[in-house]
């Protein structure tokens, strides 16, 4: 009796553990132009971290700017998917405008100069980032504010 | 005072005047071209880092490649550990200033503004041997995209 409450317990963790990997799989499809793909989130995880280097300053003033070029960045994964099936792109681009209108919400919360909820609108707009991320695989993705120093052989003499 | 003025001012006191002597007596002076660009639309300058010979005449061509983002950039040459006061500056300078100091002695060179898929040049003496900073000054950018000019002997 004992082992085939085992043998169940094992095939339904198996059983899982595989619906989980295809589930992964279907979410992060390779797409066809993965070149483009990275860049596009580059650029947005770019755009996120100059966003964010605004608030130890408190330019609030600057974020509608900021959510701007946000809103141009978009173009570069609205370009990426051209050639991508219409149920991947539409998933993506979903994906891609909730993350557009967080950014919105980010230069709209900007003019209560209130740092506690720029901050909080920015936590959103990151998370929206990362759910737009895994739906790719994950040498394509770019952690939201991640923009790699530039490699000297010397370090500058400032920054 | 140009800015060009500034520039030569500024450059042509570190070269010294016993090198410049010797330039002198030899006839034209050395002339070295570098190229630089944005890593498209990415906060980031492409190569990061550039050489020159001191007191070479340098004629440095910087390309904005964006395609998608309507943002400005420049490339400004500072003097070294003046990178951050200098993007501070720029900063106080605002857009009425093209968000560049124009009589801060601690920029030794410095383009306009350019947008995407524009490019723009400056002339400028290289400074004595040494590491220099460049930056772009627009608000916000400095803190990524910079990089360094190593200015060898001539």
């Amino acid at each position: 009796m004992a082992t085939s409450t085992s043998t169940a317990r094992i095939a339904l963790l198996l059983a899982g553990s595989l619906t989980l990997l295809a589930a992964q799989g279907a979410a992060a499809a390779e797409p066809r132009s993965p070149e483009q793909v990275h860049t596009a989130l580059r650029i947005l995880a770019s755009v996120y971290a100059d966003m964010e280097s605004k608030l130890p300053d408190q330019q609030f003033d600057r974020l509608p700017h900021e959510n701007m070029e946000f809103h141009e960045g978009a173009g570069a994964m609205r370009d990426a998917m051209q050639d991508e099936p219409a149920d991947y792109q539409a998933k993506v681009l979903a994906a891609l405008d909730k993350a557009v209108n967080a950014s919105q919400n980010v230069a709209d919360t900007s003019k209560t100069h209130d740092t506690a909820k720029v901050r909080a609108a920015l936590d959103a707009l990151a998370a929206d980032m990362r759910a737009l991320n895994g739906l790719f695989p994950e040498e394509l993705r770019a952690e939201p504010g991640s923009v790699p120093a530039p490699q000297h052989k010397r370090p500058p003499p400032s920054h | 005072m140009t800015r060009r003025d500034l520039l030569e001012g500024a450059l042509t006191a570190p070269f010294g005047l016993a090198a410049l002597a010797a330039l002198g007596a030899a006839g034209k002076r050395p002339e070295v071209s570098l190229t630089i660009a944005t890593d498209g639309d990415l906060l980031a300058f492409k190569p990061t880092e550039l050489t020159c010979p001191a007191g070479v005449l340098v004629h440095l061509t910087f390309f904005h490649t964006g395609k998608y983002i309507t943002q400005e950039h420049d490339w400004v040459l500072t003097v070294p550990g003046a990178a951050d006061a200098v993007a501070q500056a720029a900063l106080a300078a605002g857009e009425a200033g093209d968000y560049l100091p124009h009589a801060d002695k601690r920029v030794l060179a410095a383009t306009k503004m350019c947008n995407k898929g524009e490019h723009v040049s400056v002339d400028f003496i290289a400074p004595a041997p040494g590491d220099y900073p460049f930056i772009c000054t627009y608000p916000g950018h400095a803190a990524f995209m910079h990089g360094i000019l190593h200015v060898t002997p001539l």
